[in-house]
């Protein structure tokens, strides 16, 4: 992208050094969307959209009458939705979460970049939900857009994180019973869990006709692993103690962290999935622009996958 | 230094441990909290190079703490030199008691032991003193101590070698018991002299078998001092069978048909065979037979059938280990011819006189014939028809001549039985028994007279001295002679009527006896003949007179056979006894006891005419030849000696206890424990200063 080479971005340090979640976000967001989005989506509401013609199947309850009598054809009139989107935020909360070696974490990071997120699409008129899970599901608000609720979400944003292992099941599983309406997924991870029923969990969201996208956030370190003496390695989700020495084991890891990846990048492949992988050295700013190329994309990305 | 328990020094192997520790690179102090393991596999610890060994200090102090605990645990202690016993200055006693018996003719077991024998006498010193004696049924002694001290020192070992190699085995049996009291007892008589008696050792050389007799070593009162060392020598072959001919007590009655001998075949508990041939040497046309004793069992089964007309009297076992024992000698008695004389003029078929009762009274047996010989009074009797006969009977009056010829009889040890018929022969009784003026008296019983008194204490009477025989009331008598005892010199009345009147009177006349039966057996006189009594009472006479022989059993080697039962003749010239291998023994001037059966086989006695044979089998409990446990000693009170091994292990045991003692009195383990644990102190307080050191930079920089 020429923007990420052209446009001073904030760096994630000086964005941390915020305190306030809030303000964080809004710093992100400030000045960068002006009128760009549109909602695609129709939905009932006051606001008049557009006239278009009738073909069979459409509820005809939303036929023009007047038009009708007028120029002898079927008119359907659409509105526009009043809350265009629903999206929800699914924001892993788990122990590894809290791991960072750049001077904050990557829950901070995964936190930071919801709310940038959740503010943004609250500016946009758009309903926000959130959902923090660890092994469990820890809180969870409904999409709405009302005054407040930003607010509420931020609040809950804050709330440090918990719980002991990450398991994506639990959550996924209650998303798809809780939200009926279709709406948009943001899962933010670092998954660092096994991914056996990743696939399964994730096809059952996509299934129930929601736009999932899936940020995964890794340390720098994690993804280099540039350790440089042999230590004492102190998992920080099971406690569990290895020693070990970075020099020999970095080949291993690296290779079993690729297969990882790729594994869930080609899982969200098959399931047209928007998946992004970054670490957490990366502006916000970048992942905001991610955001908004997959909304844009991720049209043509379903219709490609039904043709 | 010494180690009560060297093994636990191995535990200063430990001190590898601490500097494998040192040596490790891993700080585990230092922990990194990571996101997740779930990518990561252990790193097997690294070494750091040696000369990055850290902490040099606290290491030492580590292989030190290590190693004086193992050396506490081993149980040092500082070796005293050991009170040595005294040399035995004044040598030892020591009997070679080697066995001799036949079962050391056992293939290799002679060799052997005059191998071990030569072995020991080569170990004695020349301060020792050795006498060897052999032994079987009893002790010879082959070289006495005296003997030994006469020998030029240099030279005794091998002397006395020499001389047991003379000495071969023979064909005895063995009895242990009495070897070893032997031997305690020729210590006893070769200590009498000596004023401070010296150690004393019987080294007994045997092949320990089964079948040695150890009675006499029960209870027997073992004198101080004394200890016995058993050298067993082992067969190469130690199962063995054995057979022994097994003689009937009685087998008089038995027919002609199932004559063939009897043979017990015993087989050893430990043998692997079962199956074993019995066949008779030297009868032609004799067949094997095969026979099965399973191991530790005897049969006794019946010799092979020999061909009509032939007679086998070697009877060979085949099939098992050893030979030695494997031959039993066989002589089948023949029946004897006995004569007895009945002098008078009777008829043989008249049932009123003596004579017809008497012929039918002697059955003809398988083991003798006797055969009355009627004898007529006018003809003259000469000593030549006498000769052989050990009773004669007489019931009547007798003229002069055969008078004479009778007291001959009589004095040569024949026995007379006179049946007084009638008074007139109360004349010739008088005279046989020497009283000359002898009258009886014709008495007829008023009802019957019947034995009244009978002295059942008599041989002749003996047999009927059981309650269940010794009813004479049944037997009637209605005439008999009255007799006056009395006047009859030495006379003994066996048995008398219920009115007081002799019946049965015994004169001895010489060597032989008188009987005088001073009634009748005819019907005319009594029903004695008729009674169940009359046909014991003439075999008991029979027996008196030396006419039945006493059965002779089986002849072992080493018995003494009396061959004066054996030989029928009364002749007094010196008796040749022919042995199986050859040999001749001439017994002395009246002697008839042969003890010389000292080899298996058939043994001839007697004159060329009329030769007894008789067989010499080996003792049946020679053949048990598995090894006897010395266990058995043991409980017998035998003071055995230890062997070797054993005797090691008792020095070793010594020497153990007293280190004990030692290392309990010294007790330097405690010192080294002490030594460890404020070694052990200095390490926690080097160890934490060192950590302290550690920790206190890195916190500030952090």
């Amino acid at each position: 992208m020429t923007s990420e080479n052209t446009v001073s971005l904030i760096s994630p340090q000086a964005l941390m050094s915020i305190k306030n979640l809030e303000l964080r976000a809004r710093v992100v967001v400030e000045g960068f969307w002006h009128g760009l989005h549109r909602s695609p989506y129709h939905g009932f509401s006051v606001e008049f959209s557009e006239y278009r013609q009738y073909s069979p199947g459409d509820d005809p309850r939303y036929l023009d009458w007047r038009l009708y009598a007028r120029t002898d054809r079927y008119y359907i009139r659409k509105f526009e939705d009043e809350t265009n989107l629903r999206c929800h935020l699914l924001v892993d909360n788990s122990r590894s979460m809290t791991y960072g070696t750049l001077g904050y974490t990557k829950a901070q990071y995964a936190n930071t970049l919801a709310a940038t997120l959740a503010y943004f699409l609250y500016l946009q008129g758009d309903a926000v939900g959130l959902l923090t899970f660890d092994e469990q599901i820890r809180a969870f608000l409904p999409a709405r857009h009302r005054p407040g609720h930003l607010r509420h979400l931020m609040l809950k944003l804050e709330e440090p994180p918990a719980g002991a292992a990450t398991d994506l099941d639990a959550p996924l599983q209650h998303i798809v019973e809780i939200v009926k309406k279709r709406a948009l997924m943001i899962l933010i991870s670092d998954l660092l869990a096994p991914t056996e029923t990743l696939e399964k969990k994730l096809s059952a969201l996509v299934a129930c006709g929601h736009d999932v996208m899936l940020f995964h956030i890794l340390d720098p370190s994690e993804l280099t692993f540039g350790f440089g003496k042999a230590l004492m390695f102190h998992d920080v989700e099971t406690g569990k103690r290895l020693f070990i020495d970075p020099a020999t084991a970095r080949k291993d890891y690296l290779k079993k962290l690729n297969a990882h990846n790729a594994t869930v990048r080609s899982t969200c492949q098959r399931l047209g999935i928007a998946y992004r992988r970054f670490g957490t050295e990366r502006p916000l700013e970048l992942a905001l622009f991610d955001f908004l190329r997959e909304r844009m994309q991720s049209g043509t990305l379903v219709k490609r996958r039904i043709a | 230094m010494s180690f009560l328990a060297p093994l636990f020094l191995f535990g200063a192997l430990a001190v590898a441990l601490p500097i494998i520790f040192h040596l490790v690179r891993r700080s585990s102090r230092e922990h990194l909290p990571f996101s997740s393991l779930m990518f990561l596999r252990p790193t097997p610890p690294r070494m750091t190079r040696r000369n990055r060994l850290e902490h040099i200090f606290l290491l030492l102090l580590r292989c030190l703490v290590i190693s004086l605990l193992a050396l506490g645990f081993a149980r040092p202690f500082f070796q005293k030199p050991m009170p040595s016993s005294p040399p035995s200055e004044t040598g030892r006693k020591i009997i070679l008691l080697v066995d001799t018996s036949a079962s050391m003719r056992r293939e290799g077991l002679w060799p052997s032991a005059l191998a071990k024998a030569g072995e020991i006498l080569g170990k004695t010193s020349a301060a020792d003193q050795v006498a060897v004696l052999t032994f079987d049924r009893q002790a010879h002694s082959l070289v006495s101590f005296d003997q030994w001290a006469s020998m030029e020192q240099g030279n005794r070992a091998a002397l006395t070698a020499e001389r047991l190699g003379d000495a071969k085995p023979t064909w005895w049996n063995t009895h242990l018991g009495n070897a070893i009291i032997s031997a305690s007892e020729t210590f006893a008589e070769a200590d009498k002299q000596a004023q401070n008696p010296s150690a004393r050792q019987i080294v007994l050389i045997t092949d320990l078998q089964e079948g040695s007799r150890l009675d006499g070593l029960q209870g027997y009162d073992w004198p101080r001092g004394i200890e016995v060392q058993i050298e067993p020598v082992q067969s190469k072959r130690p199962t063995n069978a054995g057979l022994q001919w097994v003689i009937d007590a009685d087998d008089s009655m038995k027919t002609e048909a199932d004559t063939s001998p009897r043979i017990r075949v015993s087989n050893s508990a430990n043998a692997k065979r079962e199956q074993y041939q019995l066949r008779w040497e030297g009868a032609a046309g004799a067949m094997p037979e095969d026979i099965y004793v399973p191991p530790g069992q005897s049969r006794i089964v019946q010799a092979p059938k020999l061909p009509a007309g032939i007679t086998g009297e070697r009877l060979v076992l085949t099939g098992d280990d050893d030979d030695f024992d494997n031959t039993a000698y066989i002589v089948q008695s023949r029946a004897e011819q006995i004569n007895v004389v009945f002098l008078g003029d009777e008829e043989e078929k008249d049932p009123a006189q003596p004579l017809y009762y008497l012929k039918r009274a002697f059955q003809q047996t398988r083991r003798q014939n006797v055969q009355i010989k009627p004898h007529p009074t006018s003809a003259p009797l000469t000593a030549g028809e006498l000769a052989g006969v050990r009773l004669l009977i007489s019931a009547v009056r007798l003229p002069e001549t055969q008078v004479s010829v009778l007291q001959t009889f009589l004095a040569g040890g024949g026995t007379v039985l006179f049946i007084m018929k009638n008074t007139a022969s109360a004349e010739t009784v008088g005279r046989l028994a020497g009283a000359d003026a002898l009258t009886a008296k014709d008495v007829v019983a008023t009802n019957y007279a019947m034995f009244g008194q009978i002295e059942f204490e008599h041989p002749l009477f003996a047999p009927f001295a059981d309650p269940r025989y010794n009813d004479f009331t049944k037997i009637h008598f209605w005439k008999y002679r009255r007799l006056d005892a009395g006047g009859l010199p030495n006379a003994r009345v066996l048995a008398r009527f219920d009115g007081g009147d002799a019946a049965l009177v015994e004169v001895p006349g010489g060597k032989g006896r008188l009987l005088v039966l001073t009634s009748g057996w005819q019907p005319a006189d009594s029903q004695l003949a008729l009674s169940s009594k009359f046909v014991p009472l003439l075999y008991s006479m029979l027996e008196l007179a030396g006419g039945i022989k006493a059965r002779v059993a089986q002849i072992h080697i080493g018995d003494t056979v009396d061959l004066s039962g054996m030989t029928a003749s009364t002749n007094t010239q010196p008796m040749t006894i022919h042995k199986p291998d050859g040999a001749t023994v001439q017994l002395g001037e009246g002697e008839t006891r042969f003890s010389q059966t000292d080899m298996p086989g058939i043994y001839t006695a007697g004159s060329d005419q009329q030769p007894v044979r008789f067989a010499v089998n080996l003792d049946a409990a020679e053949s048990r030849t598995a090894p006897l446990p010395i266990d058995e000693l043991e409980k017998l009170g035998v003071p055995l000696k230890r062997r070797e091994v054993e005797l090691a292990r008792q020095i070793e045991q010594k020497r153990l206890l007293r280190n004990t003692e030692l290392e309990n009195q010294q007790k330097l383990w405690r010192w080294l424990t002490v030594a460890a644990l404020v070694l052990l102190l200095m390490e926690t307080w080097v160890a934490g200063w060192l950590t302290r050191r550690s920790t206190v930079p890195a916190e500030g920089t952090t």
